[in-house]
């Protein structure tokens, strides 16, 4: 418990201080920036500031899920659920790491498991690459163990993140966060506008 | 209070590894310390009635929580179709709960789609089984003994209906002590069933 609270301290000042530490630090490759240019499971090209004046709950993955799936996209349903009217200004947004498997139709289908308010976003391989790096998302694609070029492995670093309605770093909770948290993040960063 | 230079050390050492979790989860056959109580969810079949973990005390039980869009699920559904007349004759409960937020709808086309036969439809009505029972990836299996208790999970696919997954849930039947090493062999879908 410490040490999650400890983490998401961290996460809302990494939120705050965006451009301030990791400059000179050469392992960071590239810097949260959360800024992308994808297109929706309906064709249409969106970047960050086609969301603006919205909350974002935003979920990185794909839908080939080859040994278990996260349950990331229910917990973002539920806890939009427990929000009531306060979900609508809130927009939940999916963004592939497999373009190639995840084409617009299947993510259409995908998304709508989860609700109507779900946007599933996808583009070329450079599209979501640039995405995910924005998001500092990190995913390997593994080769096939069977020869076959449509059975690879993509893992990638799961969690749900919060992006104030000006597209900028509200939060990120981990994999394990349940509904309620996901949803009291939200009220928080709502609440938060309002002082 | 951290100061700045504190605070920003902390920062910079949790913003380098955020995590790679979702492909790391740990799969397999998971042995509760102590039988674990379940936590009551609202769970009905597909009339809507409650058919949920009341009613299943008084039989150890195997409680597969499964999704439509989850493609390992729905791939190791059939095993357990075939599973579920064999084990059940022999005094298990075999359960698949759907966590589909269309409730039966989803789970009715699912086994309409697979030629599911035997399993019944359980829907998790309220949409708290995942929660509640801890489970953040699918499938989880869980297995319970006849207080509706859980002593063991297991995470990932399997082959239910195999031979390791008998002598395991045999085993859990005849009220034995479960081992890790009971574990059934993962099964991973090479295709979209």
């Amino acid at each position: 418990m410490m040490l999650r609270s400890m983490m998401l301290a961290v996460a809302i000042g990494f939120g705050a201080l965006p451009a301030l530490p990791f400059g000179p630090t050469p392992a960071l490759a590239s810097e949260f920036t959360g800024r992308f240019l994808l297109e929706t499971h309906d064709g249409k090209r969106v970047n960050d500031e086609s969301f603006a004046g919205r909350i974002r709950l935003m979920a990185f993955g794909y839908t080939y899920c080859p040994d278990v799936c996260p349950t990331a996209l229910s917990t973002m349903a539920s806890a939009l659920d427990l929000l009531g009217t306060k979900a609508n200004q809130v927009v939940p947004l999916f963004v592939t790491v497999d373009p190639k498997r995840d084409t617009p139709a299947q993510l259409k289908d995908y998304m709508a498991a989860f609700g109507p308010r779900f946007i599933g976003l996808t583009g070329t391989v450079q599209m979501t690459d640039a995405a995910a790096k924005a998001f500092r998302v990190r995913y390997e694609i593994h080769p096939p163990e069977d020869g076959d070029p449509n059975h690879y492995v993509v893992d990638h670093s799961a969690g749900i993140f919060i992006m104030n309605r000006d597209g900028s770093f509200a939060a990120k909770l981990g994999y394990m966060a349940d509904a309620n948290e996901v949803a009291e993040r939200l009220r928080q960063v709502m609440d938060g506008e309002k002082k | 209070m951290l100061d700045r230079r504190s605070f920003i050390a902390a920062a910079l050492a949790s913003a380098l590894p955020w995590p790679a979790v979702a492909g790391k989860v740990a799969q397999g056959l998971f042995i509760a310390e102590t039988p674990k109580p379940l936590t009551n969810v609202d769970i009905r079949d597909n009339q809507g009635q409650p058919a949920g973990i009341e009613s299943w005390r008084g039989k150890p039980a195997l409680v597969n929580l499964w999704a439509s869009w989850c493609l390992p699920c729905v791939a190791e559904l059939p095993a357990l179709d075939r599973l579920k007349p064999i084990i059940e004759a022999e005094g298990l409960r075999v359960i698949a709960l759907c966590l589909d937020r269309s409730g039966a709808v989803g789970a009715v086309n699912s086994y309409a789609r697979l030629g599911i036969r035997n399993l019944a439809v359980h829907v998790d009505h309220q949409r708290q089984a995942g929660e509640a029972f801890g489970v953040a990836v699918l499938p989880t299996t869980l297995l319970l003994n006849e207080k509706a208790e859980e002593v063991a999970r297991f995470v990932g696919g399997a082959a239910w209906d195999g031979p390791e997954s008998l002598t395991l849930l045999r085993a859990l039947i005849a009220g034995k002590k479960l081992e890790t090493a009971m574990s059934p062999p993962l099964v991973r879908p090479t295709a979209n069933p």
